[in-house]
């Protein structure tokens, strides 16, 4: 088995004096989609945001053979970790395009940048008609495909996505989780963080299942969805 | 023809008055920092061009960019250093902090360059020219030109440049632009630093249009405020616009009502904007 693309073990973060997770381990490989699950209040968010370095964090916490911890959000950002954060916080008075030119403004590689612009708007074609409008006058779906799309510009080595599915029409999230597919098949890893377990299921390889701060649950996903806990609070049984 | 010629001196000064007004409103879009030294920066820009000339013998207009950049420097350390403190916090706390700037920028000006009125004489200062019967005052339709020319500058930068993707973007959404690579600190400070740029820019072709003392920060300032209200934070040629009316507004009051009542006319402005369109007035980049 290779090195893993992130390694988390014994991580604890929390908001000031406010403990939030305590000992949590997690590892992806390089091209796996993961999906972090839990219901509200999990942490899950909290986890996102020690890893992109937003919030002070203890433990373990590598990318890539490197330690995270020391790093600021800009430098986590620069190594290729990219967030496609909860309720999408596009620019709203920017264009589409503006929009997706930010996710790419480190970059240093014209010739990428213009090939990932023609992949991007082939996953999402309904970008490239409105790449001059505001992307603040979209709707809740188009956002969040502006927002996925603004990641993806940025070449991302890891792709985080924060509830992809909040609010938006079933149809448009199983679009969602089809381009997921392609994206992996550029290379890309992906952290899928979601509510909607059974989205999250339908796509991942693994998953984690968080509670009050600790993972109370890992596995591949035919496993764990096999898992009476886990079906009970999670899936529903039937 | 009166009346045309108070017209063309309103427009001409009120587009520096836009000028002024440039670097504050950009600094309150971005930083949500009402700056109240914004006034005692143009003024220190002034003094800047005032010795370029008087001391070293450079032409003031050639001395403006010398103004630009010196206070670029200055404004992007005051940010590094100081203000960044304060940024995006309680609006009491901002305004306290760049009072006390204004006070202690004043009162060293009062020091090193003391009380005298001072005015920056090129000798082109008293031209003018007759078009269709009018007096055009060419130090002042250089003024009006330069203020287009910076604000156009300004409009490209932001809307055209990636430095100017971060500065709207760190202003529309601080957290996705932290997750997406920008130094807020860094963006702050340049923002900043543009903004007292622009102050200095002002500051010179005003020392050569009207005269220059360490008192001139706060009524610039106040009259700066009325303009980006006027002409809203987020496009550099309303708030040149917003400084026209500005100009002719009181010119004419003083052509009408009488000289001293040109600063009860911006103000009465500016209440009237505020009770006509409220939200309209305060839309960042």
């Amino acid at each position: 088995m290779t090195a893993p693309l992130l390694k988390i073990s014994g991580l604890n973060a929390g908001y000031g004096a406010v403990p939030i997770l305590s000992d949590v381990n997690l590892t992806i490989q390089e091209r796996e989609i993961v999906a972090l699950v839990g219901s509200n209040g999990a942490g899950k968010t909290t986890l996102l945001r020690a890893v992109s370095r937003i919030i002070p964090a203890t433990g373990l916490l590598e990318f890539a053979g490197t330690d995270l911890l020391p790093l600021s959000p800009e430098e986590a950002f620069a190594r290729g970790i990219v967030q496609v954060p909860e309720g999408r916080q596009l620019f709203g008075r920017m264009t589409v395009e503006e929009n997706l030119l930010m996710g790419c403004r480190l970059r240093r590689d014209p010739g990428g940048v213009r090939k990932s612009f023609e992949w991007v708007y082939r996953l999402f074609p309904i970008l490239a008609e409105r790449r001059r409008q505001l992307a603040g006058n979209m709707s809740g779906g188009e956002q969040q495909m502006c927002a996925m799309a603004r990641a993806l510009m940025a070449a991302p080595r890891l792709l985080i996505i924060d509830e992809m599915s909040l609010g938006l029409a079933p149809v448009i999230v199983d679009q969602l989780l089809v381009v997921l597919n392609d994206v992996r098949a550029q290379g890309m890893t992906i952290l899928l963080v979601e509510q909607d377990v059974f989205a999250a299921f339908a796509v991942a390889d693994r998953a984690y299942v968080m509670e009050t701060g600790r993972i109370v649950r890992e596995g591949n996903v035919t496993e764990l969805s096999k898992d009476p806990a886990v079906r009970d609070a999670y899936l529903g049984s039937d | 023809m009166l009346l045309a010629q108070v017209l063309l001196n309103g427009v001409l000064l009120g587009a520096l008055y836009g000028l002024m007004a440039l670097g504050m409103a950009l600094v309150w879009g971005v930083l949500n920092i009402v700056n109240l030294a914004h006034g005692a920066l143009i003024m220190l820009g002034g003094y800047v061009v005032y010795y370029c000339y008087t001391l070293l013998g450079i032409d003031p207009l050639l001395a403006l960019p010398v103004a630009m950049a010196s206070m670029f420097a200055t404004g992007y350390l005051l940010q590094r250093f100081l203000l960044n403190l304060i940024v995006r916090g309680a609006l009491l706390n901002t305004l306290l902090i760049t009072f006390g700037l204004d006070v202690v920028i004043t009162y060293l000006g009062q020091v090193v360059f003391t009380a005298d009125f001072r005015t920056i004489n090129p000798s082109y200062s008293g031209a003018n020219f007759m078009l269709l019967g009018l007096t055009v005052p060419v130090l002042r339709l250089i003024a009006f030109g330069i203020a287009l020319l910076l604000s156009s500058a300004l409009w490209f930068l932001l809307n055209k440049s990636g430095l100017g993707r971060a500065i709207r973007a760190t202003a529309q959404n601080l957290v996705a632009a932290r997750l997406y690579g920008v130094d807020p600190r860094q963006v702050y400070a340049v923002t900043f630093g543009i903004g007292a740029a622009l102050a200095g820019a002002a500051g010179g072709l005003y020392g050569m249009i009207s005269h220059l003392t360490p008192y001139i920060g706060s009524s610039l300032t106040a009259k700066s405020f009325v303009i980006a209200i006027l002409g809203g934070l987020a496009n550099p040629f309303k708030v040149i616009l917003g400084g026209i009316v500005v100009g002719v507004a009181e010119s004419l009051a003083a052509l009408y009502i009488g000289p001293t009542y040109t600063d009860v006319v911006s103000f009465l402005l500016l209440v009237v904007i505020l009770v006509v369109r409220p939200a309209h007035a305060l839309r960042a980049a």
